[in-house]
């Protein structure tokens, strides 16, 4: 794995700086959640306690202490905020709720819905009967032949007071009621301060009536009663004297609360039945940060609240549930997180009970919508996000980039130690990198400094031959002026054979030494070779056809281009060089083998070419050829071979600022040695 | 020149019968020994040095016929060197031959420049030794005859003096060692002749490799280009050696 792919691993760890960033927003978000309940209950609490001491404008006297039975005929009032027109749709009541239905016994079905303003009590009632028995037009009717509703009120002085809605035609009505004649039949009287429309639907009829208050005490009974008989639906005043309470919001603690409230919270009182006594505020601040809208979903997605398990708020519109609300009735304060059943919105909720002479009235419920929370954590977050993300980027980047500089420096280090020992055996002392100061420059200078000793220890085994060959000469030249002398003495025959050996042995001893010492004697006199421009062309036909005779076994072919190629350097050491390359070629070509001699000549340099026919270099040697006493190949002949003249090659070639290379044939028939000239 | 030579013969009159001196300055004992073994052996009279100290002192009394001089000597590296510069000082005349372990080009060329009239390795066997110093000996004596024509080989300028090992070339001296006299001489005997390496060695009795033949070669040319810059006689045939051309 590269340095480079580990920096980069070892970079993205750096991803843990946002995760730590949501984790951390996960603790503030529980800590701000902790402290909005408490601060929450803390406000319910206040409200509660401020509400207490004047329950009488929070409370109904009427209801105080009773259970709510929408059995018995209970109602709850919703306060109307404008005065609806009487056009048997409720549209213009603004109540989110649908209207109850009645208890019935039969298939008969109803539905009722009562609001009041100031002054007027509104009944709005849905009659599921779709058979229409309208009044006849006579003052004694039969009550029960004709569809009606009837309405029983408790009068302000105690009395009920019974009427019923009936009509023969849709439309505008008043309410009637059933006067005793003194004949003792009913008649019908109409009560014009009590007024309803009738409209007939496709599934019934829709009655919509309007009461004075003054008119009412605090119970109503209604039933709606099918003329043919089929039932009725609602609530009878006789039969349940103790139902048909009417629970009504208290007028003007709206305005109370309005006074208590901060933007944002949603203000309710409720009586001990958990209905709606009045309320405050609305849940959506109305300075709202822009800036929260720009979350995105993957945002969203990681960093959204955990809302599986919250408790899911009833949406009643005359009541609040859930837990707190529960709770606080119970006489304990209680906040609670939950979704709202409408929209799924996370609230707040905290309840608070407004208790009166230590009885638990009501209560005080307070609403903030979590969204509010959310914004804040949102904008923290998603800034606190993004800067870790770039961060992370940057720091990702950075790091792939000093990664990519690092293994750049180690890369060229490494090509460089790899071509240090070049193929001819030169020793580059110079490193990149050694210039800088952490530990790539002093690998750098390690390697210098090895490079260093291996290029001592090279010289010295290059200089080691000329030495030896020094050295030795003086020892060999007392072994030969002694013989010289012996054999002037005078010998026997016996003696003389002895002494022809030991001088064979001394001339083959001086011949190896004359070798050891050659690289030396050449390098010396190429230093002092003048350069003079001349015609290779000339000088390897001229030498060419001096081999010709020099070699008469060997048969060597020739190609040489058009023209004179003139060359700068030693006319001479190039034939010593051509004069190597043809012992060599004649040394290793096959009997039936040819040596090829080529000159070519391209846009920058000549090339000039020796090869036989004969054994390949083994493939690890090709580079080592030209080092100075370095023999591997075996030739024909049983001369000793040290290797000098591929030596001399590469060093005439140097000389020349050309190359020398050896390579075996593609077709693997010989080898070819090539030295690269550069034109003048 | 030639009045600075008569005034050495004077210096050095001496008869043919009279044993010829050679000291040999050699700090190798074994091989000091060899040699005057084997020149005493040719009839010289041989006296031994070890160092340039002793060499000196010797010869400030009295000079050998011939000097034959190691150049490194006991602890001094080119003591030889310094011992051929004195002995110059003390005689323009007398024949020095080199004879060292070395043979590196610049030892030759150093060695030739302070006026030795040879440069020998000790690669040189003894008799070929013995035939230098005979050849010198008689450089020496001819030098003190009438000039005999007969000797002389002409080429076009060259003129050699086979005798007295002496080369002119359009009348002005060339002083050439005796190893360069004696190639110029094989090569301008059969002008248009190539002789090669080996035939050039042989007829100057020594055992030398190519590039120290090339080196010769191009000693002698320029030796000749100082008396006469258009000098081009020696010519190298690639691949096979040197001819004179006339």
């Amino acid at each position: 794995m590269s340095i480079r792919l580990q920096l980069l691993i070892v970079a993205l760890t750096t991803l843990v700086l946002p995760w730590a960033g949501c984790q951390y927003a996960r603790e503030l978000e529980s800590t701000l959640r902790t402290s909005q309940e408490k601060s929450l209950l803390a406000s319910a609490g206040t409200i509660a306690n401020a509400l207490s001491a004047q329950p009488q404008r929070v409370f109904q006297d009427a209801t105080a202490g009773h259970a709510f039975t929408p059995a018995a005929g209970d109602l709850y009032v919703y306060p109307l905020t404008t005065q609806p027109l009487l056009d048997g749709y409720r549209d213009a009541w603004n109540v989110a709720a649908n209207p109850t239905p009645l208890p019935s016994s039969s298939g008969y079905r109803a539905r009722v819905q009562t609001g009041s303003t100031e002054r007027y009590l509104y009944v709005y009632m849905e009659v599921d009967d779709t058979h229409f028995d309208p009044q006849p037009r006579d003052d004694h009717p039969q009550t029960d032949r004709f569809d009606r509703v009837d309405m029983t009120v408790l009068g302000a002085d105690g009395a009920p007071l019974e009427y019923f809605f009936a009509t023969d035609a849709p439309g505008l009505i008043a309410a009637q009621s059933l006067a005793k004649g003194e004949d003792g039949t009913d008649s019908v009287v109409t009560e014009p301060r009590i007024q309803a429309f009738w409209l007939q639907t496709g599934a019934g009829y829709h009655l919509e009536a309007r009461i004075p208050l003054s008119l009412l005490g605090q119970r109503l009974w209604i039933q709606a009663i099918d003329g043919r008989g089929n039932g009725r639906a609602g609530v009878d005043a006789h039969r349940a004297p103790e139902g048909g309470r009417l629970f009504f919001a208290t007028t003007g603690l709206d305005a109370l609360l309005e006074t208590f409230i901060r933007d944002g919270t949603r203000a309710t009182v409720i009586d001990a039945n958990a209905l709606k006594l009045g309320s405050a505020g609305n849940l959506t601040a109305s300075n709202k940060d822009p800036d929260e809208t720009g979350t995105t979903w993957w945002y969203r997605y990681f960093m959204g609240v955990d809302t599986t398990d919250m408790p899911i708020l009833p949406s009643l519109p005359d009541a609040l549930g859930g837990d707190s609300v529960t709770a606080a009735l119970a006489g304990r304060p209680h906040a609670q997180w939950a979704l709202s059943g409408g929209n799924s919105e996370l609230l707040l909720t905290a309840a608070a009970p407004i208790l009166v002479d230590a009885q638990t009235r009501g209560a005080v419920v307070l609403q903030q919508a979590g969204d509010q929370l959310l914004a804040l954590r949102d904008h923290a977050l998603t800034r606190l996000f993004n800067l870790t993300l770039i961060a992370t980027a940057s720091a990702v980047l950075i790091m792939f980039a000093f990664a990519t500089w690092i293994s750049m420096r180690i890369d060229r280090l490494r090509s460089a130690a790899d071509s240090a020992v070049g193929s001819d055996g030169k020793i580059a002392l110079h490193m990149p990198e050694s210039g800088s100061g952490d530990e790539i420059g002093a690998l750098a200078r390690g390697f210098e400094t090895l490079l260093g000793r291996l290029n001592e220890h090279t010289q010295y085994l290059r200089t080691l031959g000329g030495k030896l060959s020094h050295e030795l000469r003086t020892p060999l030249t007392i072994v030969r002026s002694s013989l010289d002398n012996l054999e002037s003495e005078g010998l026997r025959d016996d003696q003389r054979r002895y002494i022809t050996r030991a001088r064979e042995g001394t001339q083959r001893l001086q011949s190896i030494l004359s070798a050891l010492g050659a690289a030396a004697r050449v390098e010396e006199s190429i230093k002092q070779s003048e350069r003079v421009s001349f015609d290779l062309r000339e000088v390897t036909a001229s030498a060419v056809a001096a081999y010709r005779d020099g070699f008469p076994a060997s048969r060597i072919a020739l190609d040489l281009p058009e023209g004179p190629c003139f060359v700068r350097g030693a006319p001479d050491l190039l034939v010593q060089l051509l004069d190597k390359l043809i012992e060599n070629a004649v040394d290793f070509c096959t009997e039936s083998g040819i040596i090829t001699v080529s000159l070519a000549r391209d846009a920058t340099s000549y090339h000039l070419q020796v090869g036989n026919d004969g054994p390949l270099i083994p493939e690890a040697l090709v580079g080592r050829l030209f080092e100075s006493l370095f023999e591997q190949r075996q030739g024909r002949d049983d001369r000793p071979h040290f290797g000098l003249g591929l030596y001399i090659v590469r060093l005439v070639a140097e000389f020349h600022g050309g190359t020398a290379v050896a390579a075996n044939r593609s077709d693997g028939s010989g080898v070819n040695f090539t030295v690269t000239l550069p034109l003048i | 020149m030639a009045g600075r030579k008569t005034r050495e013969m004077q210096r050095f009159s001496y008869d043919s019968g009279m044993k010829k001196q050679i000291a040999v300055v050699e700090d190798e004992p074994a091989l000091r020994e060899n040699y005057a073994a084997a020149l005493s052996r040719h009839g010289y009279l041989v006296k031994t040095y070890a160092n340039r100290m002793t060499a000196m002192q010797s010869f400030q009394v009295r000079l050998p016929d011939l000097a034959i001089i190691d150049i490194s000597l006991e602890d001094e590296a080119e003591g030889g060197f310094d011992l051929c510069r004195d002995l110059r000082a003390l005689s323009a005349e007398l024949p020095i031959i080199f004879l060292t372990a070395r043979d590196s080009e610049l030892d030759a060329v150093s060695g030739l420049r302070l006026g030795a009239d040879d440069f020998l390795t000790k690669d040189v066997s003894l008799p070929h030794l013995a035939a230098r110093v005979a050849a010198l000996f008689r450089r020496i004596d001819a030098l003190r005859r009438p000039d005999n024509a007969a000797e002389i080989v002409r080429r076009g300028a060259l003129s050699i003096d086979a005798e007295k090992m002496h080369t002119t070339w359009n009348g002005a001296a060339v002083t050439l060692s005796l190893t360069e006299f004696w190639i110029v001489h094989a090569l301008a005997r059969n002008p248009g002749h190539v002789k090669n390496r080996q035939q050039l060695m042989d007829a100057a009795n020594v055992v030398l490799d190519d590039n120290t033949i090339t080196s010769h070669i191009k000693r002698m040319r320029r030796k000749f280009q100082q008396v006469d810059p258009a000098f081009d006689a020696i010519q190298t045939v690639y691949g096979m050696g040197y001819r004179w051309v006339e």
